[in-house]
């Protein structure tokens, strides 16, 4: 018999929040759709066909090959021991907060028209390999870098979690190590696949900035990048409102299946297994998939690295504009983490204090507005909404950014926060409601000590997707408000590629600080406060 | 005196309910045995106010408790395990029993105090994580003092310790229920915890209650 403590507060704070966030979605819907009502779509000659296909191929071809990549990358992992592998397995946990404009820049840097590869072949045999970064081939390995090790480190935590006892069967059996795979491994992850499929699916087909940068022209240009094109070059303002409609149709298509595939567990721990080394073949192939997932991966990072300090990296710490970007980029970030922080941990609080049931449901709805309203159609509604309130858009940025931002992180944020408050819920409620702890006191002696780690991971997650976004800040950026991914681009698009570089290793090394200290900093604040 | 009539209470789709009758002295160790899934935990958690009865009674001294939520029931609560939150130290463990707004040098004199009852002194900073499985339980009766309800009702609380821990903390349950006045409720189906400790023992079979043996003073 499930007994939850008894938190009315803690629900209707959690319900008032939802309605809220889901008033507002509507609201910017219902902009969207003034805006298209108000104006003659016919003039608009943008090809919605071509652009969904495009999208599509690309987010499937995305898909297809980050699962075959994740899966041989989680296989390797899960079996190899050696030193560092938990910095290996943390390099491919950053990927889900690696900006995307950063690793694209990466991929430039190494196969591009002046990247390393080209450089090397044409001093070694006079041959030159073209531009592979670029165009379709591009967009798919810089999604495949990110989704593929995101889909690894699922996939990691679900092999890690095979019961120990199913193992020494195994063991014991002499299962070879395919038959290990095929009969222990792929029934864990088979109920994984759809719902994670469909993650990296919606992922890919609301990809901005590495489109944005590797499309290489129209022929690969997807509905996120045309939405952008529609409002920032070519104002056409009908065209943009089609195009997020046709956006969020898709989205929606998705999320509805997806759901009904189950969730995805975010964490589940890891059983003591007994150590099983696979035949010596098998470990040779883990050994090279690993290798080659970590040149994949870590090689375009180094190089974004090696270029930004090497070059250009002095001229650009002389400019005060870039100090002015670096402080919104920190503002905006550190404000969007907190605020995310406050959402989520309201509405998971409440949904923590709530039975099985439709109530229940209702409370998870927010944590998939990002995923319905992807961040360009999001920024589009805003953009709408502020000049039909007859606000100007330079005036609202910095809330409109900050606002958008969070909701972008709330499914992340929820997927953190949301199961270990439960657990303590469900696990400790009865111990709660019989020493008739209040709900602060719950809170203060209960759940802030135990959730200091992964409100730590929240906070740097928020600050991270805050800090590389290009979505929401590409159509409310002004030459007054600028963010350093807006920066960069703006460098790239005058040819300024020694400061873009410069950005790029900036916006990397702040990344990667934000998402190893934070959660480290938080957890310790909680534990001093123990 | 706990007197406890005609307790009814079925799961769903349940078709013979659960009626509970029986009574517990101040002062006294009153159990209840049964084969696994016979039922004491939901009277446990009828007791409590986890579970909501269909009909009957539960009153302590002509006092009717069902009405009451159940953090406002006279009652305390030492399960098998998961009685401690393990990130916290044990004085802090102990100090959730007392009011929140409990003045600190009082809270620090009352934790050091109940400490000591169970015989714990010096103990209070220890992570809760790291004690053994008898002091744990030592803690978790430190707390109860604290809250000095008068019914303690104890979920197979010895289950996990071993034979000596089982015997200094069975003795130390005695010890408190006499020295206090409670109105103990022991499940178990441990034929020697039940031997060694009750004052008045009932049998839970077929989803009633029936006296065995002879009352204990």
């Amino acid at each position: 018999m499930l007994t939850l403590p008894h938190r009315p507060l803690r629900i209707a704070a959690a319900i008032t929040l939802a309605a809220a966030i889901a008033a507002l979605i509507a609201l910017v819907l219902w902009a969207i759709l003034a805006a298209a009502t108000g104006s003659g779509s016919s003039a608009s000659r943008i090809d919605i066909p071509h652009l969904l296909r495009m999208t599509s191929i690309q987010a499937g071809l995305t898909t297809v090959l980050s699962l075959a990549v994740g899966t041989a990358l989680a296989w390797s992992l899960n079996r190899l021991r050696f030193p560092g592998r938990d910095l290996v397995v943390g390099l491919f946990a950053s990927a889900i907060v690696t900006p995307g404009m950063v690793v694209a820049f990466g991929l430039l840097s190494i196969w591009g028209r002046n990247g390393w590869i080209n450089q090397l072949s044409e001093a070694l045999f006079g041959v030159s390999i073209g531009n592979p970064a670029f165009g379709l081939s591009g967009i798919l390995f810089a999604h495949v870098i990110l989704d593929g090790a995101f889909a690894a480190r699922i996939l990691l935590a679900r092999l890690d979690a095979i019961p120990a006892a199913r193992l020494k069967t195994g063991q014991s059996l002499g299962l070879t190590a395919w038959q290990r795979f095929a009969i222990i491994d792929w029934p864990t992850l088979r109920g994984t696949m759809p719902g994670l499929a469909a993650i990296i699916f919606l992922l890919a087909f609301t990809s901005f900035p590495i489109v944005l940068l590797l499309g290489g022209g129209p022929a690969n240009q997807t509905l996120e990048v045309a939405i952008y094109a529609a409002v920032r070059q070519d104002f056409d303002l009908a065209g943009a409102v089609r195009l997020a409609a046709t956006q969020i149709a898709v989205c929606s298509a998705v999320i509805l299946a997806a759901s009904a595939m189950g969730p995805i567990p975010t964490s589940l721990g890891t059983s003591a297994a007994p150590r099983w080394r696979d035949a010596a073949p098998a470990r040779l192939l883990q050994a090279l998939v690993l290798a080659l997932c970590i040149l994949g991966f870590a090689l375009p990072l180094l190089s974004v690295l090696f270029d930004g300090l090497a070059s250009g990296l002095g001229s650009l710490l002389a400019r005060p504009a870039f100090w002015w970007a670096a402080a919104s980029s920190l503002l905006i970030g550190a404000a969007s983490a907190i605020l995310t922080l406050v959402l989520a941990m309201l509405l998971a609080m409440g949904r923590g204090a709530t039975a099985d049931g439709p109530l229940r449901t209702l409370l998870g709805m927010p944590a998939y507005a990002y995923l319905a309203v992807p961040a360009i159609v999001l920024s589009l509604g805003f953009f709408l909404l502020v000049r039909q309130l007859g606000i100007a858009p330079a005036t609202a940025a910095p809330f409109v950014v900050i606002l958008a931002n969070s909701l972008l992180a709330l499914p992340f944020a929820m997927a953190t926060l949301g199961p270990p408050l439960e657990a303590i819920a469900r696990s400790r409620g009865k111990l709660i409601r019989s020493l008739g702890l209040s709900g602060w006191r719950q809170f203060a002696a209960v759940e802030c000590p135990l959730l200091g780690r992964d409100i730590g991971v929240m906070l740097a997650l928020a600050f991270c997707f805050s800090l590389g976004d290009l979505g929401v800040i590409a159509l409310f950026g002004t030459q007054d408000f600028q963010t350093l991914p807006l920066m960069m681009f703006r460098a790239l698009g005058s040819y300024r590629s020694n400061d873009a570089s410069a950005i790029a290793a900036i916006l990397l090394i702040g990344t990667i600080i934000a998402f190893v200290g934070l959660p480290r900093l938080v957890e310790r604040i909680a534990n001093a406060a123990r | 005196m706990l007197r406890v009539e005609n307790l009814t209470f079925a799961h769903p789709g349940q078709a013979t309910p659960y009626v509970f009758s029986f009574v517990a002295d101040s002062g006294e160790i009153t159990a209840i045995s049964g084969v696994s899934g016979s039922g004491k935990s939901t009277l446990l958690d009828l007791l409590a106010g986890f579970l909501e009865p269909t009909g009957g009674t539960v009153a302590l001294d002509g006092r009717d408790l069902l009405p009451l939520p159940p953090e406002a029931r006279p009652v305390s609560l030492l399960l098998q395990s998961e009685s401690l939150f393990d990130h916290l130290s044990a004085a802090r463990n102990i100090a959730l029993g007392l009011p929140s707004r409990t003045e600190k040098a009082q809270t620090l004199q009352r934790v050091a105090d109940a400490l000591a009852e169970v015989g714990l002194e010096g103990l209070g900073d220890q992570q809760a994580a790291t004690l053994s499985g008898g002091q744990k339980q030592r803690v978790a009766l430190a707390r109860t003092l604290l809250r000095a309800r008068p019914i303690l009702l104890l979920d197979e609380p010895f289950s996990a310790l071993d034979d000596e821990t089982r015997s200094v903390i069975r003795d130390l349950v005695r010890t408190l229920t006499t020295r206090h006045g409670w109105h103990t409720i022991l499940v178990s189906h441990h034929a020697d915890d039940v031997e060694a400790l009750a004052n008045r023992r009932y049998v839970l079979e077929s989803r009633r209650l029936s006296p065995s043996g002879e009352t204990k003073k």
